[in-house]
């Protein structure tokens, strides 16, 4: 008896001889960071030097109860849930699925695939960024291609006017005005008058028909915007699509490695009892990979709560702040306009309370669903 | 042999380091555009500064628009503010807390007196900056709103400079024929709407008064006058002479666009004369400079329907460098050097020439002016009277909004007299004075 209690001393011992260094260094690197910042989001601290500049005091939860009147902050929070849901219900079962696919050899040339679909992640995500805002852009390439097919549509029903020459009359220009786009007429107090006005301005004869064709292309042609990322309600879907872009390669190769370590000869078992390959799926692979899956939810959490870089590279969270997350937010309230640093730090702290939960709940999830490894 | 080398390298590595020793050390953070085409001279006039003080080791951080923002930020917040740091006069974000916290030294009392003589007056006005103190020399006196004007792509379309805002609106459709964007104005960072074109709207319609008697509780932002003149900023993009993809454009992408005929017009300040210009470094200019002279115009805003302060333009003190509060002895000598060196007539005149801005130093002047540069001079005299730039009178708290709703408003997700009701929220939460 004695001597299990004396083995479990120095078992204790040895332990905290290996830990102590470690765990003070993540305390002082990790820890202390947080602490401060609690402490600075409940003063009244106004920048400058933090000791020996201007006195700063203690003043209270004041900030944490302006967070929660600033409508920004809530709309920062919903965007981040936004992200934390593409995260954890889009990337990691889209990575699971494919990179079951891959596993079980279901597509030729798994291996390919899979270096192909991780390619983003080894990509600065601030190139990421700039890349699909340019794609999105309202001269880019998502708009010319769409606006090439609206313009083949306008110069097909404008040739059919053309088909007897050019002729402007009243009735030419109402039938030219029935083809056109009607936002293109908006400026137009009397559009019947005024274009058919320019057109006899710009003295268009039937020998330049392709000038007058691509003038009124210019004109009166449909132009799709792709202003969906200046739009409330939508500006986050392309942001939530570029995020699983990015992101779902790298849960692909960690799912796969994680797959080729179970024993194939237990999948081989299962089909021969008559498993398809979805019971395979959901009773073999899920339930031994559980554990996986669970911290490739907490790092899609962590990651997800503290997204800045695409985002920033993309909209800045803007226009009007309405594709801001908390980082961005914290930022701004940080290090742009008139800094408030105790509300950018009662930000930060929110973030870590708010990845604690979510990776809490994420961690009883799989105490209470998952498998055994 | 190896020894010998040893001791030879250990020589020379203490030489150095007493070298070294004998140095000041000034760390300066210094704003310039590398893109622009003066860069290479700016530099060229730093490289001769330090060939000429070697006594001083000077550590310049260079960065430009929104990273030395942050970083300048960054660095007051951390109470780490550099030796010298090139500033604004007032609460504009990047200089916010320099001047609301009095981290620079007051320049009156650190440069000699007839030095300082050679300087405008305006320039010396204290009561123009945040701290009331000269914390800052503004090297110019900033013009906000400037409409720079291609007439050469025009006059090839048969059209004319316009000169009222219907003359304007009239254009679109005649543009927009041949793919030409009527008015550039990249907005994607949030405060060109408003610097450059919302503070001169303001001071047309409303006038400084308006905006003073906001400050002393006198008037509001939801008075019928200034939800108005934010209307008639929405108006703009509804008439089709902004486009509403401008919201998105980031500042830095205008000029490019601009000088490949993209667009008639293009509203700036004045600062941005100088991307126009000839590069000396490599010859080449975004638009050469006899394009400059026969196709390019710098106008001032077109007249707004009831403007009661005709052709009006916003303006304010310019920026410039400032020293680090806490500096003495050597290094406030080394910083002194440095600042006399900077406002001395040669390098004014390199910007001066360069484009950069016209010197608030009365004694510089130039014969090798670009034809740009030579129109920006004529354009200030076509401004009869400036107004407020909104970001240098109303509080951050306050413009902060403003700015969000100059977004906002062209974007049909917030009304004129929200964008209002947003700022006197600001304006009356900001402590009584």
């Amino acid at each position: 008896m004695a001597r299990a209690v004396r083995n479990r001393a120095e078992t204790n011992w040895a332990y905290w001889s290996f830990i102590t260094p470690a765990f003070v260094l993540y305390l002082f690197v990790f820890g202390f960071p947080i602490i401060l910042s609690f402490v600075l989001s409940v003063s009244n601290y106004g920048g400058g030097k933090m000791f020996g500049g201007d006195p700063w005091s203690l003043v209270g939860l004041g900030e944490y109860f302006k967070l929660a009147n600033d409508s920004n902050f809530w709309l920062a929070l919903k965007n981040n849930i936004y992200i934390v849901l593409i995260s954890v219900l889009g990337q990691i079962p889209l990575a699971f699925v494919l990179a079951y696919i891959i596993f079980r050899k279901i597509v030729r040339w798994g291996e390919g695939w899979q270096a192909i679909l991780y390619v983003p992640a080894i990509i600065s995500v601030i190139v990421l960024g700039i890349m699909w805002k340019m794609i999105f852009a309202s001269n880019g390439l998502l708009a010319d291609i769409i606006n090439a097919m609206d313009t083949q549509t306008f110069l097909t029903s404008l040739n059919g006017l053309l088909a007897n020459g050019l002729n402007v009359t009243d009735d030419f220009v109402t039938k030219l005005l029935a083809i056109s786009e009607p936002r293109a007429l908006t400026g137009f107090t009397n559009p019947l008058a005024e274009i058919k006005d320019l057109i006899l301005s710009n003295g268009y004869t039937t020998q330049n028909l392709d000038v007058f064709r691509s003038d009124m292309v210019n004109l009166l042609a449909p132009k799709w915007t792709p202003d969906f990322l200046s739009k409330q309600d939508i500006a986050m879907i392309p942001i939530l699509f570029v995020t699983l872009w990015v992101w779902t390669g790298m849960y692909i190769i960690m799912f796969h490695a994680n797959m080729q370590k179970i024993d194939t000869a237990i999948i081989e078992a299962a089909r021969i009892d008559g498993a398809s390959e979805l019971q395979v799926l959901s009773h073999v692979i899920v339930p031994n990979l559980s554990g996986v899956l669970a911290n490739a939810a907490i790092l899609c959490i962590a990651g997800s709560l503290n997204t800045f870089a695409l985002i920033w590279a993309m909209t800045a969270g803007g226009p009007m702040n309405i594709t801001q997350v908390l980082a961005i937010y914290m930022f701004q309230n940080a290090f742009i306009g008139v800094p408030n640093f105790p509300l950018a730090n009662a930000i930060s702290v929110f973030i870590v309370l708010f990845s604690f939960i979510l990776i809490g709940l994420t961690l009883l999830v799989e105490r209470r669903y998952g498998g055994r490894e | 042999m190896k020894r010998l080398a040893l001791v030879l390298a250990l020589v020379a590595f203490a030489a150095m380091s007493l070298v070294a020793a004998d140095k000041t050390v000034l760390k300066f953070l210094y704003y310039a555009d590398s893109s622009q085409a003066g860069y290479a001279d700016d530099m060229a006039t730093w490289a001769k500064f330090k060939a000429a003080n070697t006594d001083i080791d000077l550590q310049m951080e260079i960065l430009f628009d929104r990273p030395y923002a942050q970083k300048l930020t960054a660095y007051a917040a951390a109470g780490t503010v550099p030796d010298v740091v090139y500033m604004w006069p007032t609460t504009n974000e990047a200089s916010s807390l320099l001047q609301s916290k009095k981290m620079m030294k007051d320049l009156k009392t650190v440069l000699p007196a007839d030095f300082l003589a050679n300087f405008t007056s305006a320039s010396l006005d204290p009561s123009a900056q945040t701290s009331k103190q000269l914390s800052e020399l503004p090297q110019s006196f900033t013009f906000t709103t400037v409409m720079y004007a291609n007439v050469g792509l025009l006059k090839s379309l048969g059209l004319s400079v316009p000169k009222t805002y219907a003359e304007l609106k009239a254009l679109v459709p005649k543009l927009r024929v041949k793919n030409v964007q009527t008015v550039l104005l990249p907005n994607a960072d949030k405060w060109p709407a408003q610097s450059c074109l919302f503070s001169t709207i303001s001071g047309r319609l409303l006038g400084d008064a308006f905006i003073d008697n906001v400050l002393a509780g006198k008037a509001k932002f939801t008075d019928k006058a200034f939800v108005d003149a934010l209307a008639f900023y929405g108006q703009l993009y509804t008439d089709g002479i902004i486009n509403i993809s401008n919201v998105q454009m980031g500042y830095g992408d205008g000029p490019g666009l601009f000088a490949a005929n993209k667009a008639a017009f293009i509203i700036d300040g004045d600062w941005r004369v100088g991307a126009y210009l000839t590069d000396k470094s490599n010859g080449k200019a975004l638009i050469d400079p006899a394009k400059q002279a026969s196709d390019f115009e710098l106008l001032n805003f077109v007249a707004i329907p009831g403007e009661k302060n005709v052709n009006t333009a916003s303006a304010i003190a310019g920026t410039g460098l400032g020293i680090n509060k806490d500096l003495s002895g050597a290094k406030l000598d080394a910083a002194k050097r440095l600042l006399m060196y900077y406002y001395g007539k040669e390098v004014q005149t390199v910007k001066l020439e360069t484009g950069a801005f016209i010197p608030t130093r009365t004694d510089v002047t130039s014969s090798k002016l670009e034809p740009l540069s030579q129109k920006q001079i004529k354009y200030y005299s076509t401004v009869p009277k400036t107004t407020y730039v909104l970001d240098g009178a109303l509080d951050p708290t306050v413009f902060g909004p403003l700015n969000d709703g100059l977004q906002g408003i062209p974007l049909g997700a917030q009304t004129p007299a929200e964008v209002a009701a947003l700022m006197q929220k600001a304006q009356d939460a900001l402590p009584k004075k």
